[in-house]
């Protein structure tokens, strides 16, 4: 059951990836970008993962795509600004559909949902690896999202 | 039903489709969104592999990946609003010169 519920997933992700490529609202492309990554999310999950599922909903599903939204909201004509902020209705209904399907699938497997058997420190792991053979890569990104701040900050000649 | 030959169809197609939108589309803000989708494709394939493998290096590249993507995307989505800003548009045909 679990299977066919990272089967759904990966569908519906590859599904409303389609949809950004097909459809011309760039807000309707970021939704779409939006259910694709919750529902990578959701593969993380079921592939045993559960903590970079929870950093993927918060950063990217989170974060990011809130800065993305205000962008296409900020980048937008004047007049027409709030006009094309519209979600097709068969699209939203469709990522119910397979939201709720999913959670059917993993709950009546009745377990935790992993997939594939996981060995339980890996997780454990995971933070002794970021901070022991890379923690100079974890330094340099994490500068790297501080000097990505301060490219946000608006200047003085722009102000 | 094998997870594996899911996850890797699933990351083909996500990568091809994102693939798709950054050649495509015009628009950079969805070219940034196509990027995105790539990177978010090679990571489920990453994850897969590190729980087959009890690889912990892949975890700890994934998590990586994700904070050097969300650094990217905010510099580049600071970059578009500073060109729509200054008059050039949002449009990657626009842009055929650089300007200091």
């Amino acid at each position: 059951m679990v299977v066919w519920a990272a089967l759904v997933a990966g569908i519906v992700a590859v599904f409303f990836a389609g949809v950004m490529l097909l459809h011309r609202s760039l807000y309707v492309s970021a939704v779409s970008l939006l259910v694709v990554l919750l529902q990578t999310a959701a593969l993380f999950l079921l592939c045993g993962s559960p903590l970079l599922g929870l950093l993927q909903v918060m950063i990217y599903a989170g974060a990011v795509m809130v800065l993305v939204v205000v962008t296409v909201m900020a980048a937008g004509e004047e007049g027409e600004r709030f006009a094309d902020f519209s979600f097709p209705r068969p699209l939203a209904w469709a990522g119910v559909i397979a939201a709720v399907l999913e959670i059917a699938l993993v709950l009546s497997h009745g377990t935790a949902p992993a997939a594939v058997p996981v060995d339980p420190g890996l997780q454990a792991k995971l933070g002794s690896v970021l901070f022991q053979p890379y923690a100079l890569a974890t330094e340099a990104v994490t500068l790297l999202m501080f000097l990505a701040a301060l490219a946000i900050a608006p200047d003085r000649e722009a102000a | 039903m094998n997870l594996t030959a899911v996850v890797w169809a699933t990351t083909g197609a996500l990568f091809s489709l994102g693939l798709a939108i950054v050649i495509f589309r015009r628009q950079l803000l969805a070219m940034l969104l196509g990027l995105e989708l790539m990177l978010a494709a090679v990571n489920v394939s990453l994850v897969h592999h590190a729980g087959l493998f009890d690889d912990a290096e892949a975890l700890a590249v994934v998590a990586l990946v994700i904070a050097v993507a969300a650094a990217e995307a905010v510099v580049g989505l600071s970059l578009i609003l500073r060109m729509r800003r200054g008059g050039r548009g949002a449009d990657a045909a626009l842009l055929t010169e650089l300007q200091g």
